[in-house]
């Protein structure tokens, strides 16, 4: 079994805690890293990477001090390490221009908007998840229950 | 077996048996036994182990049979490990052994698969969906049966696991139509794995274990049309069975179904070449006798063709299934290792095959296939049962009733197919697990049923090839 990891940032703890306890179906398969910031968050990733784990997703928020989701986003995008991690962006305050930024710049996979469904965010997740694992060649049949399956048919089709 | 120690406790249980075996003394095997086929008794031990534990994944275990059969018997393997001992045996050569990656039933596989790539990448698969789908009509119970054929169809030149997403995936979003409590879905979604599995039987490169057959049916060899003049009638009969038993099972409740797929048909010069080759190949394929060419060499026709035409590129090479390829490949050099060791003939003539009737052998056989198979991948089951069989087949004279060893090899192949009680048993039984519509129990009830009934037909088969001299007439 690979170490997969899931790190989620949101610099407000119960909001934090709300998103770990909504992904909590996850858990028996992925690390699930809660942090408090970007800074954290980077720390994490690149231990994890170090360790020969893999980052499958990040959860962001995006208005934080010191570095903002977009940035923190942008900064994983740019990293060779992080290539195939999917991201969210979860967020009630982007303005216009932070939304341009997040897809132009920091290639986000999905945008929620806070206040989020909890169905739609693990849905999303799923899905995310599932593209992650398929893309990297791991045995998918070990993860049977995390997976979405209709991104697994599309992609199983395919592989002739 | 998700947890990371149930792992560690397969791979040290999976090494210790084949480590116990190389270091036993040679004395205690029987008389003539050579060091060589004494390192081959622990590599099939080994390959068996690996490929039923997987402690690491299947084609991993077949490149390392490849790798261990390099390092421990070829002609050119670690110098400590060799003697001229006399009773050190018979090295084999290592341009064999690395051969084995590619032999002609390896290049008839890559052949299929670059149909099959070509076919995906312009959309030939769907095109013939979305024309086929509305001619279905409107009743449930032949829109059934029309997908299960269309399945079948399909899963003749491509892979049963890519066929079944194909067809699932045209499938789930349309069953909301059926009324919750309708076993229709069921019905439905277990169809299509029950036909992939099926519609694999048909041809030389409709499944793995075919082409495994093929390799070991030396002394029979068949022709890519006369395995299409048994098999499709085969295919045919079971999946018409396969229907009834599902419509029977789960009611359809719902009086009328409508089944459509958006779909373009390219018409580029790209995909014109494609449905050429496509037709072109086959043909080729089943008229043998008019050209002379044998269906290895046709295989790579479109290779060429879809390379030098830029039909698939650098980037389509990477979605060849190399792991597919390569673990053929492993179950190849385990038999040429058996073979060429002399281990086979030993071990043969240390059982009284004789005592027992060809019957029993014939009906063993097929069921120790089925029953493999339907716990681990079918293609590791026919690495490891056909070479047993062959070698059976060609030093027990009393085979000859039930057509001696080609036939054995034939119908245990054919039955391996037949595995698909569980959602381990195939990648497309998995895949229709995975929707979640249906459970382990729907797939136990009709793996079973068709498992007893095909072995049965297999069975009938065998005898008419048999007494009709069908695989020997040229």
């Amino acid at each position: 079994m690979e170490k997969l990891f899931v790190i989620l940032v949101e610099d407000q703890p119960e909001v934090l805690r709300a998103i770990a306890s909504d992904l909590r179906e996850f858990e028996d398969d992925f690390i699930i890293e809660e942090c408090q910031s970007a800074a954290e968050a980077w720390d994490v990733m690149k231990r994890a990477e170090e360790r020969g784990g893999y980052v499958v997703l990040i959860v962001s928020d995006h208005v934080m001090p010191n570095q903002t989701g977009v940035e923190f986003l942008t900064r994983v995008h740019l990293d060779g390490r992080f290539r195939h991690t999917r991201k969210i962006l979860l967020t009630g305050l982007a303005t216009h221009q932070d939304t341009i930024r997040a897809i132009n710049q920091a290639a986000i996979d999905q945008y929620i908007e806070k206040p989020w469904k909890r169905d739609d965010l693990v849905a999303k997740a799923r899905r995310l998840i599932t593209e992650y694992i398929l893309e990297n060649g791991f045995d998918y049949q070990s993860y049977q229950g995390v997976l979405d399956s209709a991104v697994l048919l599309q992609r199983m089709r395919n592989n002739p | 077996m998700r947890k990371p120690d149930s792992k560690s406790v397969r791979l040290v249980l999976a090494l210790m048996i084949p480590i116990l075996v190389l270091s036993l003394p040679l004395s205690i095997f029987p008389d003539a036994f050579t060091v060589v086929q004494q390192r081959v008794v622990a590599l099939f031990l080994f390959a068996a182990l690996f490929w039923i534990l997987e402690p690491v994944p299947i084609y991993a275990t077949s490149m390392l049979i490849i790798v261990l059969e390099l390092l421990l018997i070829s002609d050119s393997s670690l110098m400590w490990l060799r003697s001229e001992a006399i009773n050190y045996g018979r090295e084999i050569s290592h341009r064999e052994i690395m051969a084995t990656l590619a032999s002609p039933v390896i290049m008839l596989f890559l052949g299929g698969f670059f149909l099959a790539v070509a076919a995906t990448k312009y959309r030939l698969d769907t095109s013939i969906a979305g024309v086929l789908l509305p001619r279905f009509g409107r009743n449930p119970k032949i829109v059934l049966l029309g997908l299960m054929s269309m399945t079948a169809f399909f899963s003749m030149f491509m892979s049963n696991t890519a066929t079944t997403a194909m067809m699932l995936s045209i499938l789930v979003p349309v069953l909301g139509a059926f009324a919750k409590e309708d076993k229709a879905r069921v019905a439905y979604v277990i169809g299509i794995p029950v036909a992939a599995n099926i519609g694999g039987m048909g041809t030389p490169i409709g499944t793995p274990p075919n082409a495994i057959a093929l390799k070991f049916m030396v002394d029979l060899p068949i022709a890519f049309g006369k395995w299409m003049a048994f098999g499709i009638p085969l295919v045919l009969v079971l999946l018409l069975i396969a229907w009834f038993s599902i419509t029977q099972l789960w009611t359809i409740q719902a009086k009328s179904v409508e089944l459509s797929m958006p779909s373009s048909v390219s018409k580029s010069p790209k995909a014109l070449i494609v449905y050429i080759t496509f037709v072109l190949t086959i043909l080729l394929w089943i008229t043998d006798f008019l050209h002379g060419m044998n269906s290895y060499v046709v295989a790579l026709l479109p290779v060429g063709i879809f390379l030098a035409t830029g039909v698939l590129n650098k980037e389509d090479l990477k979605l060849i299934s190399w792991d597919v390829l390569w673990l053929v490949s492993g179950g190849i050099a385990l038999g040429l290792a058996l073979e060429q060791s002399g281990l086979a003939v030993t071990i043969i003539d240390q059982i009284p095959f004789e005592d027992f009737p060809a019957s029993v052998v014939l009906v063993c056989a097929c069921l120790v296939g089925l029953l493999m198979a339907n716990f681990m991948s079918n293609t590791a089951t026919a690495n490891l049962v056909l070479p047993l069989v062959a070698a059976l087949g060609t030093s027990v004279s009393g085979l000859g009733e039930v057509g001696g060893s080609a036939h054995i090899i034939l119908a245990t192949s054919l039955s391996i197919s037949l595995a698909m009680s569980l959602p381990i048993s195939t990648p497309p039984n998995a895949l229709a697990h995975a929707t979640g519509v249906i459970q382990t129990r729907d797939l136990i009830k009709i793996g079973l049923l068709m498992g007893f009934i095909g072995l049965l037909l297999i069975l009938m088969l065998n005898w008419i090839l048999v007494s009709t001299q069908f695989l020997q007439h040229s």
